[in-house]
């Protein structure tokens, strides 16, 4: 194709020196005209006269240059021309483009950022070598179950086919020592090999585990994250081969991970290796996690029969069971997060969809006049394909620029996610948040293809009809064109019913968050801070010291003023302290065996007057109790003994016997996750351990929590001092994400039905303009400003009545979805409907009033003079 | 002399067999028209030079600036292998085209 080769190339150069070859072109017809002057001289005629009769001879020298720069003019020269008239055409009603602009931008941007998340967080397989190969293993029945898998079993799997390896790892949360403070970090022990495993697993600094590492006299060693690193030790450069302090051990540093590297938990940090194969005597209670390479060669329903048979012969205790295998997602999400975040997703795709018809109908209402324009030029002559590529360029030219300012927004946004959501979402993924190519480009391409759809249609209607036909009607000017209507009233339907979806879901997410944040409690939790210290074996190795320790240290609280009452307790509201999971009995002859979970509670009697945890029956703790004597919760003790006084009772949890002293109101942990808000009891405080909790009763004149801080400290040089804080801020953590959730959402919601009510505005106003004659001829025919106004209104109405419709039965479908988000509201809930109707109506109403205003000031006299 | 009016396929046709003799620039092959078919053919510059350009445009002819004989600045046109391809193709057509004229006018 060398020739077309050439034509591209001489087009180019045509465009990019545009000048040198009109310059040429005079040129060349300059020398016609010389050589013509110079023929007639040698013809005899004189110089003066020949030149006079040459340039009459040449006749119009303009129009010859016109004809060739018409011959010359490339497809590049042409797109370039229509470039230009795209933008004077854009400048020409900027409103109409700034907010198609700004619609787009806003809808790519968003959703750009929320796939990003959402990706990151929900979707990408975990950032390790070949990750489908990866697997995290537990044993269970054929229903499931969560049986970790034991120690011989791992040693069996080492040795069969299935597996290209077998390693372990238990996450946990330790205390890091850093100049007398203390500070809570995710930790994990792990066998040396889960590196390797993993793969692709490069220290920043110093080196990974040797195999042999883990094995007692070795087991002294730790990888620190980057994160860590950094935060904590300031980026020290040394600090590989010297000593650090973990959970009261010191431990050498091997290496620095970086700090993408996250593994088992979200917010594993530091890792020490052990030899779980050979635990050493104090670690052989713990359980870790198996995580798997599958081999290669094998498929996957053999490698599963094989591991099978492996660990029924290396454990006993395992027939009947086999292996379960989860994936190694990108993520280890809890399970508000799994919910929320695809819902949101979702809701940010309708956004998007909004915004997308938005624009389609904002270039649509536009309709009527740009088919004028394109009747006009089509019978000046222009091409008819040559107005379509006009309207093409035009809308490509605004995708262009929504994409644009789409792929800003997004960056924002991803920007201001990495910045604020650390904690809470963004180390809940085991990849970086870098933003999502894939969907930049999904959504860069449908609105795009929005934009042209609406950008072309008013070229291909206009110029379809006969020119001269089609300005005469025009000219004549009636209402919008059929096509028109039907489309731009389309769109907003579609508009309205995603607003409305949008709308109810948001209601019910921010009415679950009112409500989570208004329930019952069971217990006064303001005006109560709580403290966590950690009173290391080393500096307080018998209770003897530590109660004395705990003596001090509440002497020194208790001389700051607004104190009230003080009181010790293992387990905090709301989340509790130990939790006892399996078969709870009662002493009913022939009564069920129970499986829940517990929480349980070690306090002295003053625990129940400082939280406010009223007495239902019986009594609170003496001094004289012993440990088996227990006050339950009210949920426990209906369960257990349904319809009967639970006090002078007994109950076992495995072979732990307990008898009821006293029943206590049930306290409540409001939270999505209906698991965290478990039955309670309450066993005799034995006094403190190395983890020491406290409680603070203030009332309204708490003092400042770092100075309930800094007097803890000055108590006991040894103790460390984790965490002092409000218990207001303990229950707010756990209507954080339902708040940003309800947040988000009503964002969402918000700029669909603003979206949707400036659609309306639109059409309408435009609607109206194309009418004002008809308007005219009707007050003329005596119609009231009233009826007019009724007539633009019902335009408005019949539209918003079909959306919301279609928008009401989404919503019945979306709240089923939404069903696990949601906190003592339904989707039938009738408060939800009055918010939603009465802001839709409203909306509507508000944007409908303004073009039926203007419909009432058509007076007939001067439109018809303008006929 | 009355302008003639002719299919532009003719123009182009004139064109092409002018620049086969030999590379030139408009004015010549304006001339050149003109004596060959002794002044019955004339090609007004306002018909040349687009045509001129189209053919260029077409690939069919190439041209560059040069100096002319007389020392002044003239585009010099010269066929292309395409051109030339071209020409012969029209050329046929055209003696086909002419002897069905002449036939019918014979018989008439």
């Amino acid at each position: 194709m060398p020739n077309l080769f050439n034509t591209i190339l001489t087009r180019v150069r045509g465009l990019r020196q545009r000048a040198r070859v009109s310059r040429e072109l005079d040129d060349e017809l300059r020398f016609h005209l010389e050589m013509e002057a110079q023929s007639h001289v040698e013809q005899g005629i004189a110089p003066e006269e020949a030149r006079r009769r040459a340039a009459r001879d040449l006749g119009g020298v303009d129009q010859t240059k016109e004809a060739i720069r018409d011959v010359r003019a490339s497809w590049v020269d042409s797109v370039w021309q229509d470039l230009r008239y795209a933008v004077r055409s854009l400048r020409r009603q900027p409103g109409v483009g700034v907010a198609a602009v700004g619609m787009l931008g806003l809808g790519i941007g968003i959703t750009t950022a929320m796939f990003t998340v959402v990706d990151s967080l929900v979707l990408r397989p975990a950032p390790f070598e070949r990750p489908d190969e990866l697997a995290f293993v537990y044993m269970g029945d054929d229903h499931g179950g969560g049986a970790v898998v034991a120690p011989a079993v791992l040693r069996a799997w080492r040795d069969i086919p299935a597996f290209a390896g077998v390693e372990s790892a238990l996450p946990e949360m330790a205390l890091v020592e850093l100049d007398g403070s203390v500070v809570v970090r995710g930790t994990a022990l792990v066998t040396p090999g889960l590196f390797d495993l993993l793969g692709g697993v490069r220290p920043v600094l110093g080196r990974i585990f040797e195999a042999s590492e883990g094995r007692a006299g070795s087991d002294d060693r730790v990888l620190l994250s980057e994160d860590v690193w950094r935060s904590l030790y300031h980026a020290d450069p040394h600090l590989v081969g010297r000593r650090v302090s973990v959970n009261g051990e010191s431990l050498v540093v091997v290496g620095i991970l970086p700090s993408e590297f996250r593994f088992p938990a979200w917010n594993t940090v530091i890792w020490r290796p052990i030899d779980f194969d050979a635990p050493a005597p104090s670690r052989v209670n713990e359980r870790p996690m198996a995580y798997v390479r599958f081999a290669r060669d094998v498929p996957r329903s053999d490698a599963l029969r094989l591991a099978t048979e492996a660990a029924r012969a290396a454990d006993g205790s395992n027939a009947g069971l086999r292996p379960w295998v989860e994936p190694l997602a990108g993520l280890v999400l809890d399970s508000y997060s799994q919910r929320a975040i695809p819902l949101l997703a979702g809701g940010v795709v309708l956004v998007f969809l909004v915004l997308c018809a938005n624009v389609s109908s904002l270039l649509l209402a536009r309709l009527t006049a740009r088919q004028r324009e394109f009747s006009m030029r089509s019978a000046l002559g222009a091409s008819r394909g040559r107005l379509i590529r006009q309207a093409f360029v035009e809308a490509a030219v605004l995708g262009a620029l929504g994409v644009a300012v789409g792929v800003s927004i997004g960056w924002l946004l991803v920007s201001v996610s990495r910045a604020l959501l650390p904690e809470a979402f963004l180390l809940r993924t085991l990849n970086p948040l870098n933003i999502d190519m894939r969907a930049l480009t999904a959504t860069s391409v449908a609105s795009i293809a929005a934009t042209l759809a609406a950008g072309v249609l008013p070229a291909l209607i206009g110029t379809r009809v006969n020119a001269g036909e089609s300005l005469r009607v025009i000219e004549r000017g009636g209402t919008e064109t059929r096509a028109a209507r039907t489309a731009t009233r389309g769109l907003l339907v579609a508009e309205i019913a995603l607003a409305c979806t949008l709308l109810v879901g948001a209601t019910l997410l921010v009415r679950s968050f009112i409500n989570l944040a208004g329930a019952d409690r069971g217990l006064d939790a303001t005006g109560v801070l709580t403290a966590t210290m950690s009173l290391p074996r080393r500096d307080f190795p018998d209770r003897i010291a530590r109660t004395a320790a705990a003596q001090l240290l509440e002497e020194q609280v208790r001389q700051l003023p607004g104190i009230h009452q003080v009181a010790w307790s293992y387990g905090l509201p709301p989340s509790g302290g130990a939790i006892s999971f399996g078969n709870w009995q009662s002493d009913v002859p022939g009564a069920p065996i129970l499986d829940m979970d517990v929480g349980r509670f070690s306090v002295g009697p003053e625990f129940f007057a400082l939280y406010g945890i009223p007495l239902v029956r019986g009594r609170v703790f003496e001094r004289s109790d012993s440990r088996s004597e227990v006050v339950v919760g009210e949920r426990l003790a209906a369960a257990l003994w349904p319809g009967l006084d639970p006090v002078g009772r007994s109950f076992s949890f495995g072979k732990e016997r307990f008898h009821v002293i006293g029943l206590v109101r049930e306290t409540h942990h409001p939270a999505l996750d209906a698991r965290l808000d478990r039955p309670e009891f309450y066993e005799p405080f034995s006094g403190v351990g190395g983890y020491a909790m406290m409680s603070i009763r203030c009332g309204v004149g708490c003092p400042d929590m770092a100075l309930v801080r800094r007097q803890l400290v000055r108590a006991h040089p040894a103790v460390r001092v984790v965490e002092v804080r409000a218990l207001e801020d303990a229950y707010f953590e756990q209507l954080a994400r339902p708040r940003a959730a309800a947040g988000l959402g009503f964002g969402f919601a918000g700029i669909a039905v603003l979206a949707a009510a400036g659609g309306l505005f639109s059409v309408l106003s435009y609607a109206v303009g194309r009418r004002r004659r008809e308007f005219g001829i009707r007050t003329a025919l005596g119609a009231t400003p009233g009826q007019i106004q009724r007539l633009v209104l019902h335009d408005g109405m019949v539209v918003a009545v079909i959306g919301i419709a279609i928008g009401t039965a989404a919503a019945w479908l979306l709240s089923r979805a939404l069903a696990s988000l949601q906190y003592g509201v339904s989707v039938s809930d009738p408060s939800t409907w009055a918010v939603v109707l009465g802001l839709l109506t409203v909306t509507i109403a508000a944007a409908s009033w303004h073009p039926a205003r203007e419909a009432t000031h058509a007076d007939p006299a001067r439109l018809l003079r303008e006929e | 002399m009355p302008k003639t009016e002719y299919l532009q396929g003719a123009l182009d046709l004139l064109i092409l067999k002018t620049l086969a003799l030999a590379p030139n620039h408009g004015w010549g092959i304006q001339q050149r028209i003109k004596q060959v078919s002794r002044e019955t053919l004339s090609v007004s510059q306002g018909s040349l030079y687009p045509a001129l350009h189209r053919l260029e445009a077409a690939g069919l002819v190439a041209s560059e600036m040069a100096t002319s004989e007389n020392n002044r600045k003239a585009r010099i046109y010269r066929l292309t292998v395409r051109g030339r391809r071209r020409l012969e193709a029209e050329t046929a057509d055209w003696r086909q085209f002419s002897l069905a004229i002449r036939r019918l006018l014979e018989l008439a």
